[in-house]
């Protein structure tokens, strides 16, 4: 009896060892016939997140030779980790997304450029992009990633709310606004009409903060360079006034100096506010809301240049240990395929597509209300080059403090801009890990 | 037959000094070869994930590896050098040491008394018992969300309910004085459960005829409560104390998401965990960061020492 179970005990884990083998095999066998295995990585949920799919499923369609394997990852720190740790390690996926202002980390080593003859082989040529983010997308003269769209700080505006704030032009649209003056005065008569508040603002929000800042630092002229080893060369006086005016506007009538990053579109969504001030992906919760609203290009309250903080999601060429130039030529139709289908992109999800072919055509122009703001894309301003710079970086996160101590009025304006540019200089004298 | 019948004795009593006879079927579990045998899965997942790990990371931090970068080089003690002059260190080691502080204590007293409640004779104590215990086992995003909108300035319930009284709202969020009491209430209510647990099974241990005896002599429940039952709970107390001071200094997670990474309010609630995870994953500096978490470690080890010297000596 005992033998016998012992026995049973050993052919069990024989075959628990064999059958483990097996599976390990089958994982790393090729599909039958001549597809083309293609890994793609990007970082879109929400509402974005389906929009994807659907690009991906139009390219399945048009290649029904490749499998696409699509992986989302959480936005922000933990993508950025993955990718680069996959990168470093030579088995990153074949295609991914990447924000335009992340490429100063990941272009140098990370990255395959993308070659301009395998493009134009494909209908492809870099004058079909907005100058500004031609510019950020190329570097040393070699273009590091083709980008998908640009997505601005837009102005969400109630129009019914904004009706009875005697804000609308005699077409419908929102009256144009030129001077920080206007905008806090437009922010009070919104406040009056929603009994809330004017302005929903994400004043406790990183992301939120930084855009207005950068947009409104940039209006005013300020230039920062960030040079390893420090010190940081900032305009601390363009900075003092860009503060100044996010803290009047956060009094609590305009906008709230407490308002959390999810807060603000639902408070423009309820009603509780008259303009909202965030990316152009929020579209989807105001269309579910259901409330009579539009959208224009965030104004230019200092100088005559509506510059606007913007970034631009991407598609880059991460490089492989085994480079296969068969999925190589696929990633690159792929890629094109998505810039081509971009349209829908742009609908549903609020950004400018940045394809001249998709943003100049009319099915584009006319949708609205995401159309208005598409100058945007000529004015557009990228976050600060460094390494620890870009969407979802360190220096978001950093400056989001400064900022929202400014916004709460714990710091005065001064306070917060030697806050942020003392931390500035100290992480520059950590070294850059480049 | 006969292996049938040396297995059971050999499984419950180990050979304690002399060599036991050897069975017929060979070396015993414990003391032959067979063990080394049967203890290698968990050498091996031991060794590869956590010795393996503790001493690379510990040889990073002599390189200022990069994730992004190919070649390192080694730099000796400059990483070292320069985290002693870093005020971020500094500054969100405080932020680690206050928090430990700050939720040590309520999370120790509030399972006590919640513990002394629930033993001294509520009516349905199986309810208490799941109902005390249950946020521990959600998800920290679970819980980190749910508090998110709790405490949220404009729209939260906290605020609501101040304001309906007439009270000023509270920057729960958004105020550099409270954002990390915000993180202690919000592990508080999310951890009190294990603590609790402890504590009455503690109590449950205490013998009944010591209460019996004590209410002979005559006395009241305060008395018994502060010479009977606290002098009992005494190792238990040592123990959750123990524990709690380590999990805290270990806080990250929820801090992290309820903040967004943002570290809190003027960065009011970044551990000093947060800084090694945004230098390591967010800045690319493997080196670096493997320093600053080496030298938190050391400090861990030397508060795991000061306590267990401690209450070694508090014990009879």
């Amino acid at each position: 009896m005992t033998t016998s179970h012992c026995l049973s005990r050993r052919t069990f884990l024989r075959a628990t060892a064999a059958a483990g083998g097996a599976a390990l095999l089958s994982s790393c066998a090729r599909g039958p016939g001549g597809a083309v295995d293609l890994a793609y990585w990007n970082f879109f949920t929400g509402s974005d997140g389906q929009l994807m799919v659907g690009l991906v499923d139009r390219y399945r369609a048009e290649a029904p030779d490749v499998r696409v394997t699509d992986t989302t990852l959480m936005w922000g720190t933990p993508y950025y980790t993955k990718l680069a740790m996959a990168c470093a390690g030579g088995r990153a996926p074949d295609l991914a997304t990447l924000h335009a202002s992340r490429l100063a980390t990941f272009g140098t080593q990370l990255l395959d450029e993308w070659d301009l003859d395998e493009l134009a082989a494909r209908g492809v040529s870099m004058d079909e992009f907005p100058e500004p983010v031609r510019e950020r997308v190329t570097i040393d003269g070699r273009v590091m990633a083709l980008p998908l769209d640009t997505h601005p700080l837009v102005l969400y505006y109630n129009t019914d709310v904004c009706e009875k704030a005697g804000l609308l032009a005699t077409d419908g649209s929102l009256a144009p606004i030129t001077s920080p003056e206007q905008m806090l005065d437009a922010g009070r008569r919104l406040a009056e009409v929603t009994g809330s508040i004017g302005i929903a603002f994400g004043a406790a929000d990183n992301l939120a903060s930084w855009m207005l800042f950068w947009s409104l630092f940039r209006q005013l002229g300020g230039e920062m360079r960030l040079p390893d080893g420090g010190p940081a060369e900032v305009d601390r006086d363009a900075m003092v006034q860009a503060m100044a005016f996010m803290q009047a506007a956060c009094d609590g009538t305009i906008a709230s100096p407490t308002l959390e990053g999810d807060a603000a579109p639902a408070a423009f969504a309820s009603g509780q506010a008259g303009f909202l001030l965030i990316g152009p992906w929020e579209v989807t919760t105001a269309r579910t809301a259901e409330i009579p609203f539009s959208m224009t290009q965030f104004p230019a309250l200092f100088g005559d240049t509506p510059y606007v903080r913007a970034d631009s999601h991407s598609f880059v060429l991460p490089r492989q240990a085994n480079l296969d130039p068969v999925v190589r030529g696929k990633a690159y139709d792929m890629a094109v395929s998505m810039l081509r289908n971009s349209l829908d992109w742009a609908a549903g999800g609020g950004h400018i597509p940045a394809l001249s072919a998709v943003a100049e055509s009319p099915e584009y122009h006319a949708q609205q209300p995401i159309s208005n703001y598409r100058g945007a894309a000529e004015v557009v301003e990228f976050d600060p080059e460094a390494y620890f710079s870009g969407s979802g970086s360190t220096l978001m996160s950093r400056a989001g403090q400064s900022l929202q101590s400014v916004n709460s009025g714990a710091f005065t304006p001064a306070q917060g801009a030697d806050d942020l540019i003392g931390w500035l200089n100290n992480q520059l004298t950590l070294g850059s890990p480049l | 037959m006969t292996a049938t019948n040396t297995a059971p004795t050999t499984a419950t009593a180990p050979p304690t000094g002399a060599p036991r006879p050897a069975a017929r079927r060979g070396p015993t579990l414990v003391g032959g070869r067979g063990g080394f045998w049967f203890v290698l899965p968990f050498l091996v997942v031991y060794a590869a994930f956590v010795l393996w790990p503790l001493l690379y990371g510990f040889g990073l931090s002599f390189f200022d590896t990069s994730l992004v970068r190919e070649e390192s080089r080694f730099v000796g003690l400059d990483n070292y050098a320069l985290l002693l002059s870093d005020p971020e260190v500094w500054r969100t080691l405080w932020v680690t040491i206050l928090f430990t502080i700050g939720s040590t204590i309520p999370l120790v007293l509030v399972a006590l008394v919640m513990a002394l409640l629930v033993q001294t004779g509520v009516g349905g104590q199986w309810f208490w018992r799941f109902a005390y215990f249950a946020p521990f086992l959600l998800p920290v995003a679970t819980v980190a969300l749910i508090w998110e909108w709790l405490f949220s300035g404009d729209f939260g319930l906290f605020n609501g309910i101040l304001a309906a009284v007439g009270l000023p709202p509270v920057g729960w969020l958004t105020d550099q004085s409270i954002g990390l009491w915000s993180v202690v209430i919000l592990t508080v209510w999310w951890t009190v459960g294990f603590n609790f647990l402890l504590y009455l099974a503690a109590l449950q241990a205490i013998p009944a005829q010591l209460y019996e005896a004590a209410e002979l002599d005559g006395a009241g429940g305060w008395r018994r409560l502060f010479s009977i039952t606290l002098p009992l709970l005494n190792r238990t107390t040592g123990l959750v104390v123990v524990l709690q001071v380590l999990a805290s200094l270990k806080l990250f997670d929820q801090a992290y998401i309820l903040y967004d990474a943002s570290g809190g309010p003027g960065g009011s609630a970044t551990p000093i965990l947060q800084y090694v995870y945004e230098t390591g994953f967010t800045d690319y500096r493997l080196g670096y960061a493997s320093a600053i978490s080496y030298v938190f470690f050391v400090l861990i080890i030397l508060i795991a020492l000061v306590q267990a010297r401690l209450s070694r000596r508090s014990e009879p």
